[in-house]
């Protein structure tokens, strides 16, 4: 489990362990490397130095055994047979000289040829060769030579000896000189002593650093003996392996161990990859160069290895404390694991989940014992709850079905919009609490529309069934005729009987009469309407009466407020004016108007939502305190149409202009009077063109009924003789005395009279007259 | 619309009641025209035409009553015209037609304008 205590102890805890074990170790480590180091460089050092005083021993023992041989020389006189006998006692005593040679300087031997024995070690003991025979011809060898020309004792290079030794050997000569009676120091011989170059190379083999190391051991001209190759193969260094470029700083290194310094250089591994180690010095006895080259790897494998054990040692240290922490670890925790799974299954709802079992005294029982007593309390807490909220989940069912019930007795069930011209209203009631005791209700018959708006004292289940019986009180007015005022009376005397409670409702209650726009209203403490006229709003000025259910046999004032056509009404109840916010401030009758005013260009049933939504935003976060309704009223934008008719001119042209005209006016819901007139107008538009257009039956004229918005016109178009019947026509002089009246000419006086214009014009061929007639505001 | 003319004859007082049911226009105003000028030309001394049933009212139907209230006058008789409604009174006003006619709003009136000429007569 990730996150979980134990693997994050596990997991600090390893990596606590792994930095100190791991700091321990390295610690450790490194002071031991220090130390192993030191001992394999001095180890290496003893073993140079060990092979290179080995050499040396060896060289100046060598060199001692042939200078005393010359230092007896040059005193005493010996016969040959005692030098040879003396040679070969030397050679026989001397592991170290493989053989020995006294060669006499020419003139001092007795025989022509020179004296020169030497004896060596062979297979079969002492052997002897007598190398002053022709073959051997020792005073042409450099042995003998060198050392006459130097005057100084000297080694050779490495030689093979023929004749002699018949072996690969350096030789050591030294000059023996003797002075004569004259004082004069002459060369009497030269003394050599051999060492066989495969003797060198066995010690040179000794000097070992790891497996692929390698000793070497150069002769005064270059000659390079090394322990890893046999002695045979004895060559100038610049010969072996040795490009032409690095030639020169072989050289100069060379140059400088002979003047007496001692190297080391780090270079390329003869044998395998990598950089070895050289380090050089020279001979004492001979000044030849000896050397060893090696790989410090090898040399420093033991640490290696000590390395690779000191990180498994490290690594299996860490593996078995993560092992023991998480076994630690687990065995505290794992209580807390049943706990954790058991309080998931109680959060599930399994209150009866068993919990771990509550050993001992240690924080972990603790923690259960809390759990359990916790749990126990839960459930006891869980099951008073569920009983709680079964009745109160019982008692919002009923609320939401009691709501239910009180909004279908609004029209609407709330909200309702009623668009029959001329009216147009739009109205909505928002209890504060499921169900509110706010009421509206409306209803239009013919041409008369009663409107109440209520507010029930209180809120809430009382004021609902306040509001139901006041509402339905008010529903049985609709279908009576009575004032406003006069029904209000009713109203309050009907309420206030069977009213122990003494709830009362205010209530505005008013029929507006559509044709008129005359609004007679009565109020019972409702609060006064707004009206928006003109982008004004004003509150209207009302006589009100007491609310309703209080005290029997009141009057009520009537109020009487004419529309007009751009008028909008607003009823509403307390809850808006006297909605708060949070800092106590009244949403207010003058914020509501200037709402009511900004509105005013919208649709009723936006103007409506943006007037909620206004005073929910005064309100903000506050619980709405009251129920809030509001009912807005405005006559509807006036209608449009228009409509052509052609007639030819045969009889019974009358009837038949205006059996097309008048459904055609009922249609827009012309008022009948209206109706009337126009009929009577297109009467007496038609006889005039028949009267004096000069046309036949088959002619025909156009009319055209035209309604835009409170204006009706009404045109003939006709292909008579141009006549203007406004100013040609006959008229007669009205209200003449009967028996001087002209009898005819009452026609256009009609037309004028029952009209508001008339315009004629000839168009072409064309009369033209146009009559408009406004229709009363509220049609 | 049509027009439906009633004619009833009350000898004693010599008053023709003329009842008109419907619409007097264009149309229905000639046949209405020869009705009415026989009725004045029997020489009735009122002539009460009755319109609690006429709708419609037009400037032909006028000139019909216009011609017979002139007719009635020269010959020293009367022309009334009885239960006007509304709409067709408004066409009378707007035409000032026959200003001294006698108009009566309802048969109350009538009635009692018919005992005023019987007590007259008896005087006379």
């Amino acid at each position: 489990m990730r996150g979980s205590i134990s693997t994050r102890l596990i997991v600090l805890i390893t990596l606590c362990t792994a930095v100190i074990v791991g700091g321990g170790m390295l610690l450790d480590y490194r002071v031991s490397r220090a130390e192993i180091l030191e001992r394999l460089d001095l180890e290496s050092n003893e073993r140079v130095k060990a092979v290179v005083v080995d050499i040396e021993n060896w060289l100046s023992g060598v060199e001692a055994a042939t200078g005393f041989l010359g230092q007896i020389l040059s005193q005493r006189e010996y016969s040959e047979e005692g030098l040879k006998q003396m040679l070969r006692d030397l050679v026989q005593g001397n592991e170290e000289i493989y053989g020995a040679a006294i060669a006499l300087s020419p003139n001092q031997a007795e025989s022509g040829e020179g004296f020169a024995p030497y004896f060596f070690h062979s297979d079969t003991g002492i052997a002897y060769a007598n190398l002053a025979s022709r073959e051997a011809d020792y005073q042409q060898q450099p042995w003998f030579r060198a050392p006459i020309e130097t005057a100084k004792p000297v080694w050779s290079e490495p030689y093979f000896d023929n004749g002699g030794g018949e072996a690969l050997m350096t030789t050591y000569s030294v000059p023996v000189y003797r002075i004569d009676e004259e004082g004069q120091r002459f060369l009497y011989a030269v003394v050599t002593a051999d060492v066989l170059v495969e003797d060198l190379h066995r010690v040179l083999q000794q000097l070992h650093l790891g497996e692929h190391s390698n000793g070497l051991l150069l002769s005064t001209e270059g000659m390079l003996l090394s322990s890893r190759q046999a002695p045979e193969a004895l060559r100038h260094y610049s010969e072996i392996a040795i490009a032409p470029e690095n030639l020169k700083p072989w050289r100069d290194l060379l140059d400088h161990v002979r003047g007496g310094q001692a190297i080391s250089r780090e270079v390329e591994c003869p044998e395998i990859e990598g950089q070895c180690t050289l380090r050089m010095g020279t001979l004492q006895s001979n000044g030849w160069p000896i050397g060893i080259v090696y790989s410090q790897n090898e040399v420093l494998e033991p640490l290696y290895n000590y390395q690779i054990k000191t990180v498994i040692i490290s690594v299996c240290t860490i593996l078995g404390m993560a092992l023991v922490v998480s076994l630690v670890t687990h065995s505290i925790t794992r209580p807390l694991s049943y706990l954790s799974a058991a309080s998931a299954n109680i959060a599930r709802g399994n209150m009866d989940s068993p919990l771990p079992p509550a050993k001992g005294n240690d924080e972990i029982a603790t923690l259960v014992r809390s759990f359990e007593s916790m749990s126990k309390d839960l459930k006891t807490y869980i099951a008073d709850l569920e009983s709680v909220t079964a009745s109160r989940s019982r008692l919002e069912g009923e609320l939401a079905a009691a709501r239910e019930i009180q909004m279908s007795m609004l029209p609407g069930a709330g909200e309702a919009r009623l668009q029959q011209p001329p009216v147009d209203l739009w109205a909505r009631v928002e209890p504060a609490k499921t169900v509110g005791g706010d009421l509206y209700t409306y209803s239009l018959n013919d041409n008369h529309l009663l409107l109440a708006v209520g507010d029930v004292s209180d809120k809430g289940v009382p004021a609902a069934l306040f509001m139901a019986r006041a509402i339905s009180l008010i529903q049985q007015l609709s279908s009576l005729s009575v004032a406003p005022n006069e029904a209000m009376t009713w109203l309050n005397n009907s309420l206030e009987r069977d009213n122990p409670s003494c709830m009362f409702v205010t209530l505005f209650l008013g029929v507006l009469n559509t044709t008129t726009g005359e609004l007679r209203f009565a109020t019972a403490g409702h609060t006064a309407p707004s009206l928006l006229r003109n982008n004004e709003v004003t509150v209207i000025d009302q006589d009100t009466g007491p609310a309703l259910g209080l005290i029997p046999d009141q009057d009520y004032p009537d109020n009487l407020l004419t529309l007009c056509p751009a008028d909008r009404l607003a009823i509403y109840t307390d809850g808006i004016d006297e909605a708060f916010n949070s800092a106590g401030e009244m949403f207010g009758v003058e914020r509501f108007n200037k709402q009511l005013q900004n509105t005013g260009a919208l649709d009723l049933a936006a103007a409506g939502a943006a007037l909620f939504q206004a005073v929910a935003s005064h309100a903000q976060e506050q619980p709405q305190s009251d129920d809030i309704t509001l009912l807005l009223l405005e006559p509807s934008a006036g209608k449009h149409g228009s409509q052509r008719q052609s007639f030819d001119l045969a009889p019974g042209l009358t009837r038949r202009v205006q059996s097309w005209l008048e459904p055609v006016l009922n249609n827009w819901s012309v008022p009948d009077d209206a109706v009337m007139e126009m009929l009577l107008i297109a009467e007496e538009l038609v006889t005039n063109v028949q009267k004096y257009g000069e046309l036949q039956a088959k002619h025909e004229i156009a009319v055209t009924l035209r309604l835009d918005g409170q204006t009706l016109a009404l045109q003939v178009r006709d292909p008579g003789v141009a006549f203007n019947p406004l100013a040609q026509a006959e008229r007669a002089d009205l209200g003449a005395d009967i028996e001087s009246a002209e009898i005819g000419g009452l026609g256009v006086h009609l037309i004028t009279g029952l009209s508001n214009r008339q315009h004629y014009a000839r168009e072409g061929e064309y009369n033209v007259l146009t009559i408009e007639k406004d229709l009363p505001v509220w049609t | 619309m049509d027009l439906t003319t009633t004619v009833s004859i009350d000898e004693e007082n010599s008053v023709a009641r003329v009842s008109l049911d419907g619409a007097l226009n264009t149309d229905t105003a000639p046949a209405f025209e020869l009705r009415l000028q026989e009725v004045v030309d029997a020489g009735y001394q009122l002539t009460v035409l009755d319109m609690k049933e006429l709708d419609y009212i037009s400037s032909a139907g006028l000139r019909v009553i216009f011609k017979a209230a002139k007719q009635t006058r020269s010959d020293g008789r009367n022309l009334a015209a009885a239960n006007r409604k509304p709409h067709i009174d408004k066409v009378f006003e707007i035409l000032k037609a026959l200003p001294d006619m006698a108009v009566f709003a309802n048969e109350q009136e009538l009635d009692d304008y018919l005992d005023a000429m019987q007590s007259k007569s008896r005087d006379e």
